[in-house]
């Protein structure tokens, strides 16, 4: 007969049956775990920070100083933070492309004053109310450098204080920047003040999260096959934009369980890296950010490949700035078919200028983008019967070019499936009898144009 | 809700004709019967009951409700309450929790939405949290408050939310829901996995929670209650957090124990509310018991068939009907039966529909309108249609088949018979034991009191599922409980684990805290409907491989294992391959006239015994069960002829749980006249109306208990859970000196079955006798003691020896009595 806590070590265990085997194990593994308590003024000295104290307990804060002149990877700290803090109209074309959150839309886009950017390090992906934040990483920006700041989580019992001298820090700053905030480290942290039922401080705060432009940027990218479609992680992301190697970086899958293997034997040395990684990551972030907003600044004149001449003209286009995005698709397009070895992406460059024109009211030049690419070989089947479609429309309705209309019409039939050949076949036999009318009578009417 | 009847004449000329029509069926189902009359247990028609008209009783509305939703109610045609309304608002005003039992349509939903409503009047700030078993039930019940809010008129800042929050709500309108509803309905699985974890987001919800209501309790029962029962224990913890705690208003339909139920669940005081105020029709029950066709193997004629010609009956008069099959195949088959009888040409709107859990969510829907309005005549059901769906009022309620228990043929019978007009009721009996028992022995079903329905919160399985979900959500005091269960041994193993850390120096247990030191989200390794979560899925290989079906745990091994046949929507698939690792079966459709039955051994080992009687015959304890797939059998369709056999070499389950055990003392063993072959006949004769008696005093089903004859050290091993018949002994097999039977619960760490067994044990062998002797065959039969070729031509009377030895009474002389 096991005893009861024998027999709970074997559900626990996943025996499920309440057998005994390997409970023994458990037990000695949990005994070397429990070997010592945190002592938070031993891991502030560990991790070269200090206590910070308060009434609900206490917290460990880190200060890191990364100055002007430092060099990360190819770049130099100073050059980095001069495009940021020099180019606030590049900042507003990202908040504009994507503003922070409904209840913020129709704020006054922000500047790049008190600008600072946040990223954590927590016990979980998972979400709810069992994934906690045990360091919550800051960074704000100054001609001089960038000075990072780190709160690290003694013990669970601690996270109010936590919050809180957090919270005194980040209100009153400016915009707030992050790398896939938006879904993880935002509602995240809110959870947790939430979970204190106290007034979480980035309520109403700018936020702009980088994952997305980033991802138009940077997620294809040209090679000798053709364009390869990249991981978009700020590792890979700082490694291709300024060479960033990483020496000893711990793997992310990590560090929850350094953070519990801490809490149970209050040895912080192996946080240390956990600690490195974080600001790294806040430094690359600055990276990233720089490097975007170098983009907008520059126009397609500071792009590096087509991919990255695509990705602009949509940042610009989503921001609301039509004449710089048609420039840069332009660039874009001109890049591809000079390299003409993807024409998948050509085509799709070609149809968002054909649309984003036709938006612009500019049907003439729309026309010219779709006949690129209704006559590029190898394009998707897909978009060439689009581009085919709009320019039979076009010529139909627009110009009046009834002859021009029927060739596309031809073409869109011999090339349609079988869900729009119905449509095609409409629209061909509408257009046969509008050239029987006009044979039949005036030659130069154009009295169709209003249909 | 009480509408006060002032019939139109036509209307009544309608009453009057169905009237008429009804008294027509039942003439000629019990022809020249008097409507009271003596049960007849060897006829046909075993017993017709007039259960008779009971006439409504009002009370007033209670001062203090807000006049605005008096007046939306009086305008919806309620000018008064029923008593059993007003009651229960009195208790909740009360500040106490309540369960209302009163019957189908006595407008128990009332009798929390008053409540609630008028509370929400008062203040808008205030919130409740509806717990459904179904998300069917949910919707059907947002509708009805819909109209009800509508109805008050409370529009703008003052409009009541009233939202479903389920696996179906679209994740963009779930933020709203968190802060605007001020009445979620959800079920116990979303609150489980989908709310409880997320708890911060539902802040206001928890802050503001003044009512918990839990429709249709008597559904939580066995595994499924004793889930809930600790999902209420973190929901109770979540809302201290917050600074709440909730009243509950529970509706279950009758069974022996609701307020205990009620009691076990959520761990708090209940009143009960049982006095309906509602008026009720008269209503016709009878018993039907389809007539034998070879008496000396026990066979009758096929109960669908019988039920296929009784609901024939009121169908033809014009009557509405219900019939309710005990499975989806059945369902099936009954409704192309009577589909084939009434329903016209192709394309002319169809009288008769089957309805179903598979059924897509919009043919529900549209079915249960066609019944409500009262195009669609004839529906036949499986379970899906006992709970409260509304879908008006009905004539005729036909059971093809005993429901189980005494709760679920009330619930199915009250289907008919919703509005104070004349109704009946018809059960059809099957072959099965447990259904024989109850059509011979119709007292047994009309003047018993309902089953209990029993939870085992604290199965060390199941509640340590859900201290890890606690723990996840909200961290533990050092000197904290969960609901009535210390739980600090519990959470001193999860720490061994690594699952949780305490923290905190002091020495001061309040002070310190277990944390959740896991990346794992907990909630979502549980299921609540089962004991572990882990399933197999069944995929299809026949052409591109699709999942077609998944299973349980428990019954994978027995349902899909290499060769068995499984089915699905009556179609038929062969299992290639078993991925037990991989919990995968792949099967292949296939046309054959057979299907599998799994032979299933199992062995059982005593571990500790809590209790034993005077004479160490009946005992209570932990025992070790060993079960093994060893075989299996092909049975043809309609035949059931075995024809054929196959063996498997499957890995082996293992399990503790809890169990009741008769020991046969050497004596009684040595009294018994005949073989050792046949003594060993008697006792696993004697086993298998055991276990079916069991079932039926228990309220579960039937895959909830194990049996095994165990007899000491050479084993004669008998069925586990989930097989009908017996299978063959190996080879022959000698009983030890003291054979025991062993019933179990079916689940790992036990359900709660096996001590009110022993505490049953001379009602069960009582019982077991009346249903052996009762039985009309001569040598053992499936519904007595198990089918002859498996029992032996002496098994019946052994068996029956037996029992008289272990001092069954005798019930011979008052068989058509209440046997117990």
């Amino acid at each position: 007969m096991s005893s009861l806590a024998d027999r709970l070590r074997g559900i626990v265990a996943g025996v499920g049956t309440g057998g005994v085997g390997g409970a023994g194990a458990l037990a000695m593994r949990a005994a070397a775990a429990e070997a010592g308590r945190v002592v938070p003024s031993e891991a502030a000295r560990v991790l070269g920070g200090v206590v910070v104290s308060h009434e609900a307990g206490e917290a460990i804060r880190v200060t890191r100083h990364y100055p002007a002149a430092m060099r990360h990877g190819r770049v130099t700290l100073g050059d980095v933070l001069a495009q940021v803090l020099g180019a606030p109209e590049a900042f507003a074309v990202l908040a504009r492309a994507w503003p922070s959150s409904p209840e913020v839309a129709g704020a006054p886009t922000p500047s790049v004053d008190g600008l600072w950017l946040l990223d954590l390090e927590t016990t979980g992906l998972a979400g709810g109310a069992g994934t906690q934040a045990f360091l919550i990483g800051g960074a704000h920006l100054s001609a001089e450098g960038i000075t990072v700041e780190q709160w690290l989580l003694p013990g669970f019992e601690h996270e109010r204080a936590l919050l809180a001298v957090f919270a005194e820090w980040a209100r009153e700053r400016g915009a707030l920047v992050t790398f896939n905030g938006k879904s993880f480290d935002v509602p995240l942290i809110e959870t947790r003040y939430q979970f204190h039922r106290t007034t979480s401080p980035l309520a109403g705060v700018w936020h702009t999260d980088m994952l997305h432009p980033a991802r138009r940027l940077w997620r294809l990218q040209g090679s000798a096959y053709g364009p390869t479609e990249g991981s978009c992680s700020l590792g890979t992301l700082e490694q291709r934009l300024a060479g960033v190697a990483r020496v000893g970086d711990v793997p992310g899958a990590e560090i929850p369980g350094r953070y519990f293997q801490f809490v149970r034997d209050g040895q912080a040395g192996p946080l240390e890296p956990v600690l490195e990684h974080n600001r790294l990551d806040l430094v690359s972030l600055v990276l990233v950010l720089s490097a975007a907003m170098h983009r907008i600044t520059h126009g397609p004149a500071g792009v590096r490949d087509a991919y990255e001449a695509l990705g602009l003209a949509r940042v610009y286009e989503r921001a609301g700035q039509g004449a710089e995005a048609d420039v840069a698709y332009g660039a874009a397009i001109r890049h591809l078919e000079q390299v003409g070895r993807d024409p998948a992406t050509l085509g799709e460059a070609l149809r968002r200028q054909a649309l984003l024109r036709r938006r612009q009211g500019r049907a003439a030049d729309a026309a010219a983008s779709w006949g690129a690419l209704a006559s590029l070989r190898g394009a998707p089947p897909a978009l060439r019967r689009e581009a085919r479609e709009a320019l039979a429309i076009f010529h139909e309705h627009r110009e009046g070019d009834l002859w021009a209309a029927r060739q596309h019409a031809h073409e869109l039939l011999s090339d349609a499936r079988d869900e729009v050949r119905e449509a095609a076949q409409h629209r061909l036999h509408r257009i046969e009898r509008k050239l029987q009318a006009r044979s039949g009578a005036d030659l130069l009417g154009s009295t169709d144009r209003a249909e | 809700m009480a509408t006060h009847d002032f019939a139109a004449p036509a209307a009544l000329r309608t009453r009057e004709k169905k009237e008429v029509a009804l008294q027509g069926a039942l003439q000629v189902l019990a022809p020249g019967e008097a409507l009271d009359r003596p049960d007849t247990p060897d006829e046909v028609v075993t017993a017709v009951r007039r259960l008779p008209a009971i006439p409504a009783r009002y009370a007033p509305y209670p001062d203090g409700l807000t006049p605005r939703l008096v007046d939306a109610l009086r305008r919806r045609g309620a000018t008064e309450l029923y008593s059993h309304q007003a009651e229960a608002y009195a208790h909740v005003a009360a500040g106490r929790n309540i369960v209302v039992t009163t019957p189908t349509a006595s407008g128990k939903t009332l009798c929390y939405n008053l409540p609630v409503l008028d509370a929400i009047l008062k203040d808008a700030s205030t919130r409740a949290l509806y717990l459904f078993p179904t998300k069917a039930l949910a919707q059907d019940q947002m509708a009805e408050l819909h109209e009800l809010t509508a109805a008050i008129g409370a529009t703008g800042d003052e409009e009541i939310g009233v939202h479903t929050y389920d696996g179906d709500t679209p994740q963009d309108a779930r933020r709203a829901i968190r802060s605007r509803a001020h009445i979620v309905l959800s079920n116990p699985d979303m609150l489980h996995s989908g709310v409880l974890p997320h708890h911060p987001k539902w802040a206001k919800l928890f802050e503001n929670l003044r009512f918990i209501v839990i429709d249709e309790l008597h559904a939580y029962r066995g595994v499924f209650g004793s889930h809930l029962a600790n999902v209420l224990r973190r929901l109770q913890r979540v809302c201290r957090h917050y600074g709440s705690s909730p009243q509950i208003i529970c509706s279950s339909a009758t069974i022996a124990n609701p307020d205990g139920l009620a009691e076990r669940l959520a761990e708090q005081p209940f009143s009960l509310v049982s006095e309906s105020g509602a008026p009720r029709g008269e209503k016709f029950f009878v018993f039907v018991n389809p007539p034998v066709v070879n008496r000396e193997l026990g066979i009758r004629r096929s109960y669908l068939a019988e039920a296929r010609r009784v609901a024939g009956e009121f169908l033809r008069r014009q009557l509405q009907v219900i019939v309710f099959a005990q499975s989806r195949l059945a369902t099936e088959i009954l409704t192309t039966y009577l589909k084939d009888d009434f329903d016209d040409l192709p394309g002319m709107p169809e009288k008769i529909r089957g309805y179903r859990g598979g059924y897509l969510p919009l043919r529900r829907r549209e079915i249960e309108k066609g019944l409500r309005e009262g195009q669609v005549r004839g529906v036949v059901s499986t379970s899906a249609l006992e709970l409260g769906i509304d879908i008006g009022a009905l004539d005729v309620s036909i059971m093809a088949g005993y429901p189980g228990t005494i709760a679920a043929t009330w619930q199915r019978a009250g289907r008919a018979g919703r509005r104070a007009a004349r109704s009946a009721a018809v059960m059809v009996a099957s072959s099965a034991p447990v259904d024989q028992f109850v059509v011979r022995h119709p007292s047994y079903f009309f003047d018993a009191s309902a089953e209990h329905a029993l939870v085992n919160p604290d199965n060390l399985n199941i509640l340590v599922s859900h201290v890890k979900c606690a723990a996840f959500e909200l961290p533990f005091r050092g000197d904290e409980s969960f609901g009535r269960v210390n739980v600090q041994e519990v959470l001193g193993v999860l720490q061994e684990a690594g699952l949780v850390h305490q923290s905190g120096h002091d020495e001061d247990a309040a002070a310190q805290q277990w944390h959740w030191t896991s990346e794992s989200y907990p909630a979502d390794a549980v299921s609540l409907r089962s004991v572990s979560s882990d399933n197999f899925v069944v995929v299809d290989c026949t052409g591109e491989p699709r999942i077609i079906a998944e299973t349980d745990f428990t019954s994978a091994l027995t349902m899909l294992h290499p060769k068995a046949i499984y089915m699905v929507e009556a179609k038929l698939f062969q299992v290639d391959r078993l991925d037990f690792e991989g919990r995968k079966a792949y099967v292949r459709a296939v046309d054959c006239d057979y299907y599998t039955d799994a032979i299933d051994y199992s062995k059982v080992t005593i571990l500790d015994t809590f209790a034993h009687d005077a004479e160490a015959v009946a005992h209570h304890g932990e025992v070790h069960v060993v079960s093994r797939v060893v075989g299996f059998k092909k049975i043809k369709f309609y035949t059931n002829e075995n024809v054929g056999s196959g063996e498997l070499d499957l890995p082996e389950q293992q399990m503790h749980t809890t169990a009741y055990w008769l020991e046969v003392p050497a004596a009684v063993m040595a009294a018994l006249p005949g073989t050792p072959d046949d003594r060993r006949d008697g006792v696993r004769g004697m086993a298998y109306a055991m276990r079916n008696v069991a079932q039926l005093l228990l309220m579960c089903d039937q895959r909830d208990l194990g049996l095994s004859v165990n007899a000491g050290d050479d084993e004669v091993p008998a069925q586990g859970a989930g097989t009908v018949t017996l299978p063959v002994p190996a080879g022959p097999a000698a009983l030890s000196d003291t054979p025991r039977v062993f019933l179990y619960d079916a689940y790992p760490g036990g359900i709660g079955f096996s001590a009110p067994l022993y505490g049953m044990h001379a009602d069960l062998l009582t019982r077991s006798r009346a249903l052996i002797e009762g039985c009309g065959c001569e040598q053992g039969c499936p519904t007595c003691v198990g089918p002859i070729g498996e029992i032996g031509p002496r098994g019946k009377s052994m068996a029956l020896h037996l029992l008289g030895l272990l001092g069954a009474e005798a019930t011979q002389a008052a068989r058509d009595e209440v046997p117990f």
